[in-house]
């Protein structure tokens, strides 16, 4: 079992704050991927809790005792490196056997429980090689191959996807959504990645300069995220965002951009108006081809993907306003043409100028 | 499925002893630091300890236990600063290092530039180039004896060439022999500075220097622009290095001249060895070896301030886009 | 007619060699020199004009010294006090030892300062003082104390010496190759369970092997060919072979080049081995982290 708490964690290198106030409980069993921009302090911490780092302040709780200042061997984890870390001088079955010769388990025993690990994770073929024989994928199932023969009570897993080709990823992904499911430990992710996230934890915790900024289920995340920043991260295509302003009239509560003059739901009856940024998913953005539509906007690119088709449109913004449909039933349609958008008030967001999002009290 | 075999989950049983990560860490830095400890206090501390010791009290072998010497305060000091032998032996050391430091740069300069790009054979001339070095110093003292005779081959060679009998006495004339150990000196040594000044050449990315021939710049303008700039450390150090062997040069001026002819070759070095191993006036001896050190003390914190310099210029110049530590 | 680009290259590349064929004639002929010198017969050591080429060529310089064979009746040539063999064996002890223990020790240093930073970046550079201060002002009293505690004329005195003062070399070397082993594998290492003594003697010295064999022999290069420490320190007992061949210059009136040269070569050789062997690491023994790959 393993429950990891972390209270009021801080940790700065020189004047950079890396992680501040991180207060966070990680329960026994769970997948919890941290996720952010690349440096915003997912990494340190996760590096905090493995023990190669030390907390400028704040406490690690392992099962509730403080393991601050206990060795990284004695935390009874597993990390898995991004760079996977293998012994280049020692061969595969020598590289998974480390760990166990360091627990001074006997020859024999060893050799049985380097094979059993390798073949879980399809390796077993390996054993002879050396590291610099194995291709990235191989090296990282033999990474993982070298943790899970110590049987950690927690893995920590450093971006260990982000150096393999886009098939790798998923399938090394799957992998480890399979070993979670079967081995039942807790498994801390961290990733760079907002697909990885989605795909693989129980619970996301989005961080961004060293601070949490939201904890959540990746539906939570996706449909209800607590800012601007979290809406433009998650879901790929991201986020179709654009700045216009609230207004409050005779007509009722209303968003006005370029291009965009939309009565907002009745949840935001009472929302002050003045600068604001509406978001609304591609998939929550109808086309209404013969109707009347909320907006209407002229098309830019179509981009038929298959099973879906993406149709950008130009809405004087930066970057273009999206709208997926399924199948190619919209792939006929010419660029320049106007066309009737219809927006999912269910689905409409709306933040403030500082980013937060404008809550309905719903 | 496998895995299902695997034992319980849970942390490790308690570990017997669970040490101190933060103790076991300073204890950890101690231990790797201890070899260099106790070399300094066993045989390092001790010697200059005594050095100490004899510079302050009149000692020589021949007058009783060096524990009964006669304190006599600073006037060893006194009598090596006011002594002219010392004064030009100081000379002889600045003139000697300069040069010979000032040629094995120029050659090794040269030699390293016309090197640096790959042209067949340079193997070949690189592993001659270096064997001077891998030479041992008094085997070059006595190779010069050998070819630096009247009558030799250096000579003799000299006098082939340029037609007309050119006979200088490089071991026995005292206005040349210091000149002569400079020779060997170079000779010995240009390859070091070849070594480093290669490998800085070398190391230099090709980039720049192709983007400035495209914009059209000469070779010598890319010398001084673009090259010339980023060796400048290299060159610090190969000037510093070298300039700090050569006035510790003992070996072949020893061998070769005792300090001869005359007192033509009397380096600090050779004065000192002479005072304390052959007139046996360690006391002097010591105190000579005080001033020196203390000298010497003060050029290598110059020489290594400006390294330093250097290395921070570079380490700041090299330095990783700040790690992507989450 | 305009030089061509291709004609200015040609002229360039002419230019090139020439300089260096000129400085590799300078380089080698004292060495081929004291080559041919060693296969000399005795008249032509020391002769006007000088002999360019030894003729006939004689093995009998090599046999003399190195094995005492008297081919040459005249006393003058015999000088069976020394014992060259013996010097070989106490150069080979001392030398090895001696790198052997900087290499070790300098590595585990070098590997305190890449991870740990248990000297500081002046604190490096203040090492180098154990090198870059003449051994000459140290040597009396030195030599004074290793009398009294009885290490003077001992292989152990000079090997203590030699480790000290080759020390930060084999810091500097040994730590540029450290730097480069990534620190994750030595986590790794460290979170399956291995000490931090067993991180640094099974994952970082094995991974590094190269670079320690290296920088052995760089310091090797340095020991084998020490004067003046081994001149002080050692006396009768130990005599170390640039000692042997000195001796040769104080003990006999007359010149003896063909056996003065076959002694240097046979002590030479060794270190052109080695110092070819290791050529590409040179640079990196003395550039003290100034030239960047």
């Amino acid at each position: 079992m393993a429950r990891i708490e972390l209270v009021n964690l801080e940790k700065s290198f020189g004047a950079v704050k890396a992680v501040k106030d991180l207060t966070f409980t990680i329960e026994d069993g769970e997948f919890i991927v941290f996720v952010g921009p690349s440096g915003c302090g997912q990494t340190t911490t996760l590096r905090m809790i493995a023990g190669f780092e030390d907390p400028t302040s704040g406490e690690i709780r392992i099962n509730g005792k403080v393991v601050n200042d206990l060795e990284p061997r004695d935390r009874g984890l597993g990390m898995v490196f991004q760079s996977h870390a293998l012994f280049p001088h020692k061969n595969v079955a020598q590289n998974i056997e480390f760990g166990l010769r360091m627990k001074k388990v006997p020859a024999e025993e060893r050799v049985r429980r380097v094979r059993e690990v390798a073949d879980m994770v399809r390796i077993g073929h390996l054993l002879d090689k050396m590291p610099s024989q194995c291709s990235g994928g191989e090296s990282q199932r033999v990474a993982l191959a070298r943790t899970l023969v110590t049987n950690p009570s927690t893995f920590l897993l450093d971006e260990p996807l982000s150096s393999l080709d886009a098939k790798l990823r998923r399938e090394l992904r799957a992998e480890c959504d399979r070993l979670h499911q079967a081995l039942k430990r807790t498994f801390i992710f961290v990733t760079h990645d907002q697909e990885e996230a989605m795909t693989l934890a129980d619970r996301i915790v989005v961080m961004r300069n060293g601070e949490i900024v939201q904890v959540g289920s990746p539906m939570e995340i996706y449909s209800n995220p607590v800012n601007y920043f979290v809406a433009d991260f998650f879901g790929s295509p991201s986020m179709n965002l654009v700045a216009g302003e609230i207004v409050q009239g005779t007509a009722g509560t209303r968003f006005r951009a370029p291009h965009f003059d939309i009565a907002l739901p009745t949840r935001f009856g009472t929302a002050k108006p003045g600068a604001a940024t509406l978001g609304i998913r591609p998939e929550s953005v109808g086309v209404a081809i013969g109707a009347k539509g909320d907006i209407e906007l002229p098309v830019r690119l179509v981009e038929p993907l298959g099973k879906d088709t993406l149709l950008y449109f130009d809405a004087g913004t930066e970057r273009a306003f999206v709208a997926v449909t399924e199948g190619l039933s919209m792939a006929e349609i010419k660029v320049d043409e106007r066309i009737p958008l219809t927006l999912d008030p269910l689905r409409i967001h709306l933040f403030e100028s500082d980013g937060r999002r404008i809550d309905t009290g719903a | 499925m496998a895995v299902a075999a695997a034992p319980a989950a849970g942390l490790p049983p308690p570990p017997a002893r669970v040490v101190s990560r933060r103790r076991a860490i300073r204890l950890f830095k101690i231990s790797l630091l201890s070899p260099l400890i106790v070399m300094f206090a066993l045989v390092l501390m001790p010697a200059l300890l005594l050095q100490l010791y004899f510079s302050f009290h009149q000692w020589t072998v021949y007058l009783g236990t060096w524990w009964d010497a006669e304190f006599v305060g600073l006037d060893l000091f006194q009598e090596v600063l006011t002594d002219p032998r010392f004064g030009w032996a100081i000379v002889r050391s600045l003139l000697f290092a300069t040069g010979s430091t000032i040629g094995c740069f120029v050659f090794g300069f040269l030699l390293a530039y016309l090197m640096y790009e790959p042209f067949r054979g340079n193997a070949v001339y690189y592993i001659i180039f270096i064997l001077p070095m891998l030479t041992v110093p008094v085997v070059v003292a006595y190779t010069a004896e050998m070819m630096l005779y009247q009558s030799g081959p250096i000579n003799d060679i000299l006098s082939r060439l340029s037609g007309t009998e050119f006979k200088p006495a490089w071991l026995s004339d005292p206005n040349i022999a210091l000149a002569t150990v400079g020779l060997l000196e170079i000779w010995n040594w240009t390859p070091f500075s070849f070594i480093i000044m290669l490998a800085g050449l070398s190391a230099i990315p090709k980039e720049p220097i192709e983007a400035a021939e495209i914009l059209g710049a000469s070779k010598w303008r890319i010398f001084w622009e673009v090259q010339l700039p980023l060796l400048r450390p290299v060159i610090l150090l190969a000037l510093v290095l070298r300039f700090l062997e050569a006035m510790a040069e003992f070996p072949k001026t020893w061998a070769l001249f005792q300090g001869g002819p005359g007192s033509a070759t009397e380096t600090l070095p050779i004065y000192i060895f002479m005072t304390t191993w052959q007139y046996f006036q360690i006391s002097k001896g010591a105190a000579m070896s005080y001033i020196v050190m203390l000298m010497m003390i003060v050029i290598v914190l110059l020489a290594i301030r400006l390294l330093r310099r250097e290395k921070q210029s570079l380490d700041k110049m090299y330095e990783q886009p700040s790690k992507a530590e989450g | 007619m305009a030089m061509t680009k291709s004609r200015r290259r040609r002229i360039t590349m002419i230019i090139r060699y020439a300089v260096l064929s000129v400085w590799a004639l300078i380089a080698f002929f004292p060495i081929y020199w004291i080559v041919s010198t060693s296969f000399k017969i005795d008249t032509q050591w020391f002769a006007w004009p000088p002999f360019y080429f030894p003729n006939p060529p004689t093995f009998s310089n090599y046999m003399n010294v190195w094995f005492g064979a008297e081919e040459y009746t005249s006393t003058q040539y015999a000088i069976s006090s020394q014992k060259p063999l013996i010097s070989l064996w106490n150069s080979t002890v001392i030398a090895t030892c001696s790198t052997f223990l900087a290499v070790l020790f300098g590595s585990i240093i070098a590997y305190g300062v890449s991870r740990y930073r248990v000297l500081s970046d002046l604190r490096m550079f203040q090492l180098l003082m154990l090198r870059m201060i003449p051994p000459i002002v140290i040597v009396a009293p030195l030599s004074l104390y290793y009398t009294a505690v009885g290490l003077i004329d001992t292989r152990t005195g000079l090997i203590l010496v030699y480790f000290l003062t080759t020390l930060p070399y084999a810091v500097w070397m040994t730590k540029s190759f450290i730097d480069e082993v990534p620190r994750e594998v030595e986590q790794a290492a460290e979170i399956l369970g291995a000490s931090r003594w067993r991180t640094v003697f099974e994952i970082v010295l094995p991974l590094i092997r190269s670079g320690l064999v290296a920088t052995f022999l760089f310091i090797l290069i340095l020991t084998w060919s020490e004067y003046l420490l081994a001149l002080i320190i050692t006396k009768t007992n130990v005599a170390t072979l640039p000692i042997e061949l000195s001796k040769y210059q104080g003990s006999t009136e007359g010149r003896v080049y063909g056996r003065q040269a076959a002694l240097a070569v046979g002590i030479t050789i060794p270190l052109m081995i080695v110092g070819v062997i290791i050529r590409k690491h040179l640079a990196r023994g003395f550039s003290f982290g100034m030239v960047r790959r």
